[in-house]
């Protein structure tokens, strides 16, 4: 149950999120054009773009405009007002911090009191709220990878398969969360149950797909390989992009395999170090793709972010949690700065904003980092936080 | 790593770390005074750079400029018939022009704009290219200081006549007679890239002429450069402007200097020249406004051509510089790309760029970060947990004042009001002295509200340093004394008055007002305040904003921590945790 707190900061971030959209209409699609909160693969107008082409029954894959999934594209054709967008969009942030506060339910340290705060730092995250109000498509995606994540917290196989294989689905990456999902479950069983039903969700939602979009395979082409080969080289926040601006065409698959490979390297790790702590290593394979995928936006690192009060209990362990902290500001602050230098002024260049985006991708690995840091030291206390005791000199 | 602990044991053992912490106020003044040095240092010898033309297509004066002497009782011509329309409204003006310009084979059309004032342009296709991009001659009706730019505009329809009889351009020309330089340029310019019919493809480089007077001859050229919110031209449009200048014989001037002025190129002339220049900068769009500003912010390399005096030069000399600008930028294959855009001038031929410069800045925007670590770690509050209830207080204080201050800084833009936001301020910064007995501040709030202004101060001035230098530096110049600014816990008179005077030296209005009256002679402080509001109103000036959300919330911080200060105990650790 929630207590009045919470349910009065849910319907606050509700509220919020529906003025917002409604009273101030331009902010959506300047905020839709702003490269940090859209990418090819993210961005609202390419979602107009696809229902326009299905209205008037054009493939929607053809013209190589679209890169969301069909029955995405569906869904939101489903709705044809834009009151009735801008009520679902602020409804799914509202579910997914309705979904934090559950998942804080789960845990001892937060059961007895009230979490509000989980839902407050959540909903009203600076870039969460402007994510949500760009119309960012990445929010379907991390509404299934929180819905998933509480369901595996509450041993609900199925759920938790279904709703990975639609985030899989919905943007590839969160995919690689089955992994610590299975952390999560702890009945091999269970664990068998999961991956079952991962494959035969995400075969269904593929055959769906081919079915609606004409008996057509283009999608997995626009969606997926599109993705994973950085076919759409356009600048985000992101460590991909600069690479690929100029790079020999031979060596451009091995370095799209490396990137991916990048991607894949740390889950599977996190998962088993933090074996006992699986709630921890799901986290922290959210911050590893948040800070590895090719199309990051700053809404995944608000979903992220969104996750950190549940390290609460260990926050008296980390280091430099202001250093980190002052590094996302100076990100947040100059990447529109360099980015309206280099694009709109044209007196800077690329590498102003890239510089900006590597202070950001510093930003997320120092938190992710740090969060080790602070979980190794809990270990070595032995779960008794002892925060006075230095173990290095640094 | 081991390398680093060594070391840091080291330093722990010589006992430097709590040295250093308890030297953090000396060096955040050590590095003010470095900052300062810096530019200082600039104009030294082996500081600064030769200009050099980087883009080889551009070949200034390589071709021979024929605006001579066949041109010159055309253009007399014209200023004989341009002299009787400063009576005429500025309908008819641009119905006779127009019908000039038509004559020989311009598209003419007028952009109406009844708030700002009309501005009439035509555009000659290039009978070479596509046609996608274009140059602009623009020639503002009245001019800067509001005299009647006959000469400019005689000057403007000639050389659109005699430009428009040769087959050698691949961009079109657009010639553009506005009103007046300021915001009917400006709202000109927007609307082209909005809203106007009649375009000639995307504008690349546009020279303003500004020729007031009657007479047939002037004594030298000044070339005005600067952009709002900091925008600089390319260093190569500069330098092309310079160069054909020069090669015709006349003298250059910088920053509406006389060549007297201009010194003669030692270390003083040249400190002088980067002093200018950073004021001028910053203060665009309160300064005069001569034209060439209207075009920043749309990747348009924009300067003004402005004569002086009326004796050596006659007047085809002006035309031939823009003439020979013109065949230079017709040369350019892509866009002004090369050199720099971010400099400052020390004189005609030497420039300082980004690189050299930009330290001074940044050194400054540490010395703020430096003081606000120091108003956190110098006193007993330093092991508050990082969630405790005064951050928390102290942060809820800065939102409130950004908001605040954003609200005043937009009611500001509809109901002006300069000298009662200055007496204002005064009275808030006597707060320390005149507030009453029982207004006091918990301690622990005080220090958190110096540390989060400093930081704040220290952010906006990092944000802005490569946008728009010389506002960052000045700025933080100029609100560097809020960081002396003591805590009052012992209710001493001499502190109390000290704090007041710094917290209204540092005051962003009132440092303005003091600045323009004692530096701008020109200029009256009250009015430039009206100044600041207008161009951000109309010239689309962002520098009274960055003052309102920038600089006043700290500010505002600081002056809350002047008060009256209460010891609080507090137990590490523990004391309302979140």
């Amino acid at each position: 149950m929630l207590y009045t707190n919470e349910k009065l900061v849910l319907l606050a971030g509700f509220t919020v999120r529906l003025l917002l959209s409604i009273g101030f209409s331009g902010l959506q699609s300047s905020l839709d054009n702003s490269v940090e909160f859209s990418t090819p693969f993210t961005s609202f107008k390419s979602l107009q773009e696809g229902i326009f082409l299905l209205n008037n029954g054009f493939p929607l894959y053809s013209g190589g405009v679209v890169h969301q999934s069909p029955l995405l594209v569906y869904f939101i054709a489903f709705f044809n007002s834009n009151l009735a967008i801008s009520v679902l969009y602020a409804l799914i942030d509202s579910i997914i911090a309705y979904q934090l506060l559950a998942i804080s339910k789960c845990f001892r340290n937060f059961q007895s009191k009230s979490t509000w705060y989980i839902a407050l730092l959540y909903l009203f995250n600076p870039l969460v709220l402007l994510s949500n109000i760009s119309r960012s498509s990445i929010l379907f995606s991390n509404v299934a990878i929180s819905t998933a994540l509480l369901y595996s917290l509450k041993g609900n196989y199925l759920i938790t398969g279904v709703s990975i294989a639609i985030s899989g689905y919905l943007s590839l990456y969160p995919l690689l969360l089955v992994i610590p999902l299975l952390g999560i479950l702890r009945s091999n069983t269970s664990r068998i149950n999961l991956l079952s039903t991962v494959v035969v969700t995400l075969a269904i939602l593929l055959a769906v797909s081919f079915n609606t979009s004409g008996n057509n395979w283009d999608f997995i082409k626009l969606n997926y390989i599109a993705l994973l080969n950085f076919e759409k080289l356009s600048p985000n926040l992101g460590l991909w992009w600069y690479f690929f601006i100029e790079m020999f065409d031979v060596f451009i698959p091995f370095y799209h395999s490396v990137f991916n490979l990048f991607v894949v390297s740390f889950v599977t790790p996190f998962t088993i170090r933090f074996y006992k702590q699986p709630l921890y290593a799901f986290i922290l394979s959210i911050g590893w793709i948040t800070l590895t995928k090719p199309y990051p936006t700053l809404g995944d690192c608000g979903f992220f972010l969104g996750f950190i009060p549940f390290f609460s209990p260990i926050f008296g362990y980390m280091k430099y949690s202001a250093f980190t902290t002052l590094l996302f500001l100076h990100a947040m602050v100059l990447s529109p700065i360099f980015y309206h230098l280099w694009v709109d002024l044209g007196s800077a260049n690329s590498n102003f904003f890239y510089a900006i985006s590597l202070v950001y991708a510093l930003a997320i690995a120092s938190l992710i980092v740090d969060l080790i840091w602070a979980m190794l030291r809990m270990e070595y206390d032995k779960g008794k936080p002892d925060f006075k005791s230095k173990l290095t000199q640094l | 790593m081991s390398i680093l602990e060594n070391l840091q044991r080291r330093l722990i053992d010589a006992g430097l770390l709590p040295k250093f912490l308890a030297a953090l106020p000396k060096l955040s003044m050590l590095l003010v005074s470095v900052s300062v040095m810096l530019m200082l240092y600039l104009p030294m010898d082996g500081q600064f750079r030769r200009t050099y033309i980087s883009e080889n297509a551009l070949m200034p004066s390589q071709a021979y400029s024929y605006f001579r002497e066949t041109e010159w009782n055309i253009l007399r011509g014209y200023r004989k018939e341009i002299e009787v329309l400063s009576s005429h409204s500025s309908i008819e003006r641009n119905a006779i022009m127009s019908s000039w310009l038509e004559e020989f084979g311009l598209k003419t059309s007028v952009y109406k704009n009844q708030e700002y004032g009309d501005s009439l342009y035509g555009v000659f296709n290039a009978p070479r290219g596509d046609g996608t991009e274009s140059m602009v001659l623009a020639v503002p009706w009245y001019n800067a200081e509001d005299e009647f730019n006959v000469s400019g505009a005689a000057l403007g329809v000639s050389l659109a006549r005699f430009l428009s009889r040769w087959p050698v351009w691949s961009k079109n020309i657009i010639v553009v007679f506005s009103e007046n330089p300021r915001e009917a340029l400006r709202s000109w310019v927007e609307a082209y890239h909005t809203s106007l019919d009649l375009t000639g493809g995307s504008i690349e480089a546009a020279v303003v002429l500004d020729y007031p007077g009657v007479s047939d001859y002037f004594e030298y050229i000044e070339v005005h450069y600067n952009g709002y919110n900091g925008v600089l031209p390319n260093l190569d449009l500069v330098n092309i402007a310079i160069s054909i200048a020069e090669h015709e014989g006349l003298k250059v001037s910088l920053h509406g200097l006389t060549p007297d002025e201009m010194g003669n190129g030692d270390y003083w002339s040249r400190l002088k020249m980067i002093s200018l220049g950073t004021k001028n900068l910053a203060l665009t769009g309160v300064r005069e406004v001569y034209g060439n500003e209207a075009f920043s912010g749309w990747r348009i390399q924009a300067l003004t051509l402005k004569a002086r005096g009326d004796t050596n030069h006659d007047v085809t000399t002006f035309g031939r510089v823009a003439e020979a600008m013109f065949r230079s930028i017709n040369n350019l294959l892509e866009k002004f790309h090369q050199s720099f855009f971010f400099y400052f001038l020390l004189a005609p031929r030497y420039f300082v760029s980004i690189g050299s410069y930009l330290p001074a800045a940044v050194v400054l925007s540490i010395s703020f970060a430096v003081a606000s670590i120091d108003s956190f770690v110098n006193n007993q509050y330093v092991s508050m947990v990082d969630s405790s209830y005064y951050n928390l207080l102290s942060f809820i204080f800065w939102a409130v004042s950004v908001i605040v201050c954003f609200f005043l800084g937009n009611s500001f833009t509809y109901y002006p009001q300069p000298l009662l936001l200055l007496l204002g301020n005064v009275v808030i910064s006597t707060i320390p002295l005149a507030a009453p007995k029982n207004l006091s501040i918990s301690e622990p709030l005080a220090y958190r509200l110096k540390t989060i202004s400093f930081m704040y101060l220290s952010l906006v001035m990092t944000s802005l340093l490569v946008v728009n230098f010389p506002l960052a530096f000045g700025m933080g110049l100029f609100a560097y004394p809020m960081t002396l600014v003591m805590l009052n816990n012992t209710d001493n008179l001499r502190l109390k008055t000290r704090n007041s005077i710094l917290l209204a030296i540092s005051n962003p209005f009132i440092a303005f007002w003091l600045f323009i009256t004692i530096v701008e002679s020109k200029l009256d402080g009250i009015e430039a305040i009206y100044g600041l509001v207008d161009a951000w109103n109309k010239l689309g000036s962002w520098t009274w904003f960055i003052f309102c959300i920038g600089w006043f919330p700290s500010w505002i911080l600081v002056a809350i921590s002047a008060l009256k200060v209460e010891q609080v105990q507090t137990e590490p650790n523990s004391k309302k945790h979140l």
